[in-house]
């Protein structure tokens, strides 16, 4: 904005348009990159195709991380640096539910963790809901619902027993940070609320360390899936039921290998992760509570002046950005491991969210794939040097920033200076 | 600001006597005899509190440099500890390769340092707010990956960066941990005070100017771009001496000395302190480290204790590791909550009720 108008000022900065400059400086160093990076994959084109796979597989699970934080930016307005250690922590406790044999579950655990949650999502607008009779009975239904589906069937129904405790405990968790921590913080700075975010990843992660110690812990949970479709170890490739594809067709005679191996549990992981993204797409899309969302993300005031409870909305975002943080969180403990880098993904999950747009929920998509995707071309590209985890996605991130910063799907109503 | 409260009787005459920073007489011995305390320390205290007072001051300075940025101009940055790291590195690599000594490193890897704020605060020109903090925080893993590979001939990679060799010497002789505490602490009051000097400038009230309204700021006049850059250039090279500082005094330098915790940690500093006062990243660095280093230690055995024997089923050896993050973490919420303005504007109101007292108002 100052640069294109003419000011009265006399500077010698008012006379160059920095902006323009930097915007196209950007440009030319994507140009430059993709000159210098063209011979590159001439010389490994089966590496790149691996890669390509791989990255759009691991890219699932970052759009499931990216939208949960989109989510919340819709919602409360603030990047949510908690996502990962939220992962973390929900994850974790699928992990206790799905490993421990029902008959040593604690039934007082149960009981607590089931009231308090129906107590939490009675009072998500005011604890003055509280004392409606009709809720109190319905809390009392609901709680026992829940006891009984943690009790039902036996060992054989673990996986339901692991969801419903898991979901249960994130839907608490969320509530409760909204709450605790984001309600008594309305108006603050947006600075305040980042940081705000930020203690709670501390507190998350420090929770998840005292309780389940910091060893990487894992989650074999789509082992019975794999056995019935016939997908085998495989202790010849060294790597864990892998799928191989030949793709002799498509390649000549001069590239070396012509299989790819997939990692049977990334596939499984992208699908369910593709099934739960439409979902929840289309529960923002075509139902009550995800249009009454839509409203109080573009205007809080407005929406409360046409009668929405837009505490209650906002906490129930809170509530399903903790569920999408529990997806995320079991989908990566299954294909990988659930241990304490997990907090990590968060910040490779922002590169993928400014991509696509802040916005955008369809962006979150595109971006976590593009992100998984750049992430194992870096690794094929500078192998040994992490760059993959440390460098790729951040220089995607300033490239954006300087040359669209609304990213690719966004709305352009960012303030611009 | 509250400080402008005197003592009833005091008046001032001329303009000079208006934006002093010591008003009265009182004024003026009570911080004399703060720097003679400072000066006598390292003979009365223990030597583990002074390497401790040395840390505190070496952080404050981090966190000053943040406070110009985020308390003053209103801008966001995730990756100062990124901006420490350029610091200690560049000075370990002058001294090390170029024969550098630690007087003319200490500046040159200053500028540096500035120089590679500079870089990373072009983005500020178009974005603000959150996305800000986005390119801060790719700065922070940029220039650690920058440290770790491409520069590994120079800077070792992943392993230590030893420096005993070539410890500061200040007339003949090398300086001790003592010698170093009377390097360390004048030169961190000396940029205290330009800090404290800078809003009393024409810089420093284009910045609070553009904190508070950047449009209204550049209706008067004020070219935002520019002072922004000014703005990440001053904070990146308190920063990079902070950096220096930091070399010189642990003798050896690893890249896991800077990750992104430090830079939350300085954030959370300044928030605990009080964002936006000049004394508000001293008192948030002494106490987060006095609670870090100090407080923690001896808060664990009872704690550990205790709930070893109320919750049996937690592992005991992991309490250890997770009490740290999770007291951090929680003492950062509260004083979010219950006092977003932190311990500096506390400090205001006691120094305001101690100057009209017996009156309460």
């Amino acid at each position: 904005m100052a640069a294109n108008t003419t000011s009265p000022q006399e500077s010698w900065t008012s006379t160059i348009d920095f902006e323009r400059i930097i915007r196209w400086s950007g440009y030319v160093a994507v140009l430059a990159f993709l000159v210098w990076l063209v011979p590159q994959i001439g010389d490994n084109p089966r590496g790149y195709i691996q890669a390509t796979i791989s990255g759009f597989l691991t890219g699932g699970i970052y759009a499931l991380v990216a939208v949960g934080i989109v989510m919340i930016n819709k919602a409360s307005g603030v990047f949510n640096f908690a996502h990962g250690a939220m992962m973390l922590i929900t994850s974790l406790v699928f992990y206790s539910f799905f490993t421990t044999p029902t008959a040593d579950y604690n039934i007082l655990v149960v009981v607590a963790l089931a009231v308090s949650t129906v107590v939490m999502f009675l009072a998500m607008n005011s604890w003055r809901d509280l004392l409606n009779p009709q809720s109190a009975v319905l809390g009392a239904v609901a709680s026992v619902v829940i006891v009984g589906l943690m009790f039902i069937g036996g060992d054989s129904w673990n996986l339901i027993h692991a969801l419903v405790g898991a979901v249960t405990t994130a839907i608490l968790i969320g509530l409760m940070i909204e709450r605790f921590s984001i309600r008594p913080l309305v108006g603050q700075p947006v600075f305040t609320l980042i940081l705000m975010t930020l203690a709670l990843e501390r507190i998350f992660y420090g929770l998840s360390i005292m309780i389940w110690g910091s060893i990487d812990k894992s989650l074999s949970l789509f082992s019975g899936v794999l056995d019935q479709s016939g997908v085998a170890e495989n202790p010849a490739w060294k790597l864990p039921r892998t799928i191989r594809v030949d793709v002799s067709p498509f390649l000549d005679e001069s590239a070396r290998l012509t299989n790819i191996n997939l990692d049977a549990r990334l596939v499984i992981a992208f699908v369910i992760a593709i099934i739960i993204f439409v979902a929840f797409v289309l529960f923002f899309q075509y139902t009550n509570v995800g249009l009454a969302m839509r409203a109080t993300s573009e205007n809080q005031v407005l929406a409360q002046s046409v009668g929405m409870r837009v505490r209650a909305i906002l906490a129930a975002a809170w509530g399903i950005a903790t569920l999408l943080a529990l997806a995320a969180g079991v989908l990566y403990g299954g294909s990988a491991q659930i241990g304490i880098g997990m907090p990590g993904l968060v910040f490779l999950a922002f590169p993928a969210v400014l991509l696509g747009g802040l916005e955008s929920i369809s962006g979150a998509l595109i971006g976590g794939l593009i992100i998984g995707i750049v992430q194992l071309w870096a690794d094929t590209l500078l192998p040994g040097t992490q760059a993959g985890t440390q460098l790729a996605p951040y220089v995607i991130l300033m490239i954006v920033l300087v040359i669209r910063p609304d990213g690719l799907f966004g709305q352009k109503r960012i303030e611009r200076i | 600001m509250a400080a402008n409260i005197r003592p009833s009787g005091v008046f001032d005459t001329d303009y000079a006597q208006d934006i002093s920073i010591n008003r009265t007489l009182w004024d003026r011995i009570a911080s004399n005899g703060l720097f003679l305390v400072l000066l006598v320390l390292p003979f009365v205290l223990p030597s583990d509190w002074i390497t401790l007072i040395i840390k505190i001051s070496i952080f404050a300075v981090a966190a000053q440099g943040l406070n110009i940025l985020l308390g003053y101009t209103g801008q966001i940055s995730l990756g100062h500890a990124a901006f420490m790291a350029v610091g200690a590195y560049s000075a370990g690599v002058f001294v090390r390769e170029f024969g550098f000594t630690f007087w003319t490193a200490l500046p040159a890897a200053a500028f540096f340092t500035g120089c590679v704020g500079l870089i990373f605060g072009l983005p500020s020109l178009r974005v603000k707010g959150f996305y800000l903090a986005m390119a801060t925080l790719a700065a922070q893993y940029i220039i650690i990956w920058m440290i770790e590979n491409p520069l590994e001939p120079v800077t070792l990679g992943v392993e230590p960066l030893p420096l005993e060799a070539h410890k500061p010497v200040f007339f003949g002789t090398e300086l001790s941990k003592t010698g170093l505490y009377y390097v360390i602490i004048p030169l961190s009051v000396m940029l205290f005070l330009a800090a404290r000097n800078l809003t009393r400038t024409r810089i420093g009230r284009a910045f609070i100017s553009v904190r508070d309204n950047d449009l209204a700021a550049e209706l008067l006049g004020i070219n935002v771009f520019v002072y922004k850059l000014q703005a990440f250039f001053i904070s990146a090279l308190f920063a990079g001496v902070a950096g220096v500082m930091l070399a010189f005094s642990e003798q050896t330098l690893i890249t896991s000395q800077f990750p992104l915790l430090i830079s939350i940690e300085l954030l959370a500093m300044l928030v605990i302190g009080g964002t936006g006062y000049p004394l508000g990243p001293l008192f948030g660095a002494a106490f987060v480290l006095l609670v870090n280093q100090r407080l923690v230690p001896e808060l664990l055995p009872p704690i550990s204790d205790f709930l070893r024997d109320t919750l049996t089923f937690l592992p005991s050896e992991n309490i250890q590791g997770a009490l740290t993050p999770l007291l951090f973490g929680v003492i950062l919420a509260l004083f979010l909550i219950i006092e977003p303005r932190g311990l500096a504007y506390r400090w205001e109101i006691l120094k305001i009720s101690w100057k009209i007292r017996p009156f309460s108002y």
